[in-house]
């Protein structure tokens, strides 16, 4: 039963799936952190309940106890009680731009580097094949998802990527690349696509949508994977260009005041 | 050379409706069950319900769908009812929808039959109008049965499916719908044998071309079948689920509808 279970955005469907090596608390807590800071969580958010969320993580009920414990000390999340309650998200600005900071400043370039080319490899792979498989209506779900697209704000045109990616792996007909698209969005997502918070990166993203779309109507598989792996390479330019900045301001007054600066090595 | 080919063609295409044809007579079955209990002489005989409710039909779907879902070799992987939008009086929109334990999407370490958690809060900013989607949209405008696929199920099955759907009438306006998901890897294990005694290159396609199973190693599941004139050959598949007119194509293969299973036969000679 395609897509009849409400779960219609992809980025947040990816969210609640389950944790590969699961188990562990703090897997929980960043995805739900990643989550919260992109904005893909919105602030005043209900969480699912913790029975819930552990069966659709797959992890022990204790396990996303915990973790939601760990989220409320970070100020991510309220925990209300009484009928109405639940855990609701709080978004707090200034701690999401904090935390992301302290994630690209732990990962290196190296790692930053090969998440993306990871990335690229299964993205660029399922655009390859999307072009030469997509049929009519499979066209016409790709250009609604671009239709569709918000790109007034980090967390709209993050989700326009997400989803739009997953239906290009989707039209491939691969359940693999699906499922390797899916894993990959929750582990690389939060961060090669920080650079959606400045409007030409974002602009920049429909653009790579635009061509990708095209490459498919046009059965180019070469054309629609270089669209593809262009547009990740450009982000992660703009990740390293970001990681160089932090590191060399540590004052977290110095990201806001670099925020609107175009970097260097980022492709328009 | 064309015309053996043509008669060869016809008979796999008839055995492979007649591979299909136990789903889609189960799924009548469910269908007749649900219009007999909402409509005429005995409408609430199994429920006790005047009017319906999603609550007391709800049940009846699960004891229908059960069964064939935990059967041994079974082929289907999903089953039940979805009803038009506010034909229930106590749910605007509603999906009776169950998994059965060979589906291990969300089912946690120990997969068994269960049901699909869905949002029907239209109000929900993660609710999904089902009507729009063609699992709905084709049968509810043409009045029959469709299949829908093979694509990849990342919102339901997380894997390469087929969901074949049929309309609920009650009062000569569509109620809902029953429907079953199938896996194709399973599907294939089944038609294969079947479309290799043609002794043909041999390829069944969907109504958008693409492929379902071949006799052609290099001709994959899920990729298109791209021949001339092909497309134009398989419209009246998209349309009319009893079209069965075999058509022969310029590079000399002949395209025959399987029944009415809006699959078709490409034969190479």
């Amino acid at each position: 039963m395609p897509q009849a279970t409400g779960r219609t955005d992809a980025t947040r469907a990816v969210v609640f799936s389950p944790l590969d090596g699961a188990g562990r608390a703090e897997l929980v807590e960043q995805r739900l952190t990643d989550a919260i800071v992109a904005g893909v969580l919105r602030d005043g958010e209900r969480l699912p309940s913790e029975s819930d969320l552990a069966r659709s993580l797959g992890v022990a009920v204790v396990t996303a106890r915990e973790a939601l414990v760990a989220l409320r000390e970070k100020g991510l999340v309220q925990t209300r009680r009484g009928r109405d309650g639940g855990s609701f998200v709080t978004h707090d600005r200034d701690a999401a731009a904090r935390m992301v900071d302290d994630r690209v400043r732990a990962l290196s370039r190296i790692e930053l580097r090969d998440l993306s080319l990871h990335y690229a490899a299964i993205a660029g792979m399922a655009a390859e094949i999307a072009a030469d498989r997509a049929s009519e209506d499979d066209l016409a779900s790709l250009v609604e998802v671009d239709a569709r697209a918000d790109l007034t704000t980090p967390g709209g045109a993050r989700r326009a990527v997400g989803r739009f990616q997953l239906e290009v792996a989707a039209v491939s007909q691969s359940p693999r690349l699906v499922h390797e698209e899916l894993r990959l969005q929750a582990e690389a997502g939060p961060l090669l696509w920080l650079c959606l918070r400045e409007q030409y990166s974002r602009d920049r993203s429909r653009t790579a949508r635009l061509e990708v779309i095209q490459a498919i109507r046009d059965v180019q598989p070469e054309r629609a994977r270089r669209a593809t792996t262009d547009h990740i390479a450009s982000a992660v330019e703009w990740l390293i260009d970001e990681k160089v900045r932090l590191e060399q301001a540590p004052t977290p007054d110095a990201v806001e005041a670099s925020g609107g600066a175009t970097p260097e090595g980022g492709r328009p | 050379m064309t015309v053996t080919v043509d008669v060869a063609a016809e008979h796999i295409a008839r055995r492979i409706a007649s591979t299909i044809d136990p789903v889609f007579a189960m799924i009548d079955g469910w269908r007749d069950v649900l219009e007999r209990e909402l409509e005429g002489p005995f409408a609430g005989a199994l429920t006790g319900a005047s009017e319906p409710t999603a609550a007391t039909l709800d049940p009846v779907v699960a004891a229908l769908v059960s069964a064939e879902l935990e059967r041994d070799g079974t082929l289907i992987t999903g089953a039940g009812f979805v009803a038009a939008p506010g034909f229930l009086v106590d749910a605007p929109w509603h999906l009776a929808w169950w998994l059965s334990g060979s589906n291990t999407f969300g089912a946690g370490p120990d997969p068994k039959l269960r049901r699909l958690e869905v949002v029907s809060d239209p109000d929900s900013e993660q609710f999904r109008d089902y009507t729009t989607l063609e699992w709905w949209r084709v049968p509810a405008r043409t009045g029959t049965r469709h299949l829908t696929g093979p694509y990849v199920d990342y919102l339901c099955t997380d894997d390469y499916t087929v969901t074949i759907t049929t309309p609920v009438r009650v009062g000569g306006e569509m109620a809902g719908l029953v429907g079953t998901d199938l896996y194709v890897a399973r599907l294939e294990g089944v038609l294969l044998p079947v479309i290799r005694e043609s002794g043909h290159p041999c390829t069944l396609v969907n109504a958008s071309g693409r492929i379902v199973a071949s006799t052609d190693a290099r001709r994959a599941t899920g990729a298109l079948l791209r021949l001339d004139g092909l497309a134009d050959a398989l419209t009246p598949l998209r349309d009319d689920a009893t079209a069965t007119d075999a058509a022969s194509l310029p590079g000399g293969e002949a395209v025959v509808p399987c029944g009415d299973t809006s699959l078709a036969l490409v034969l190479e000679a």
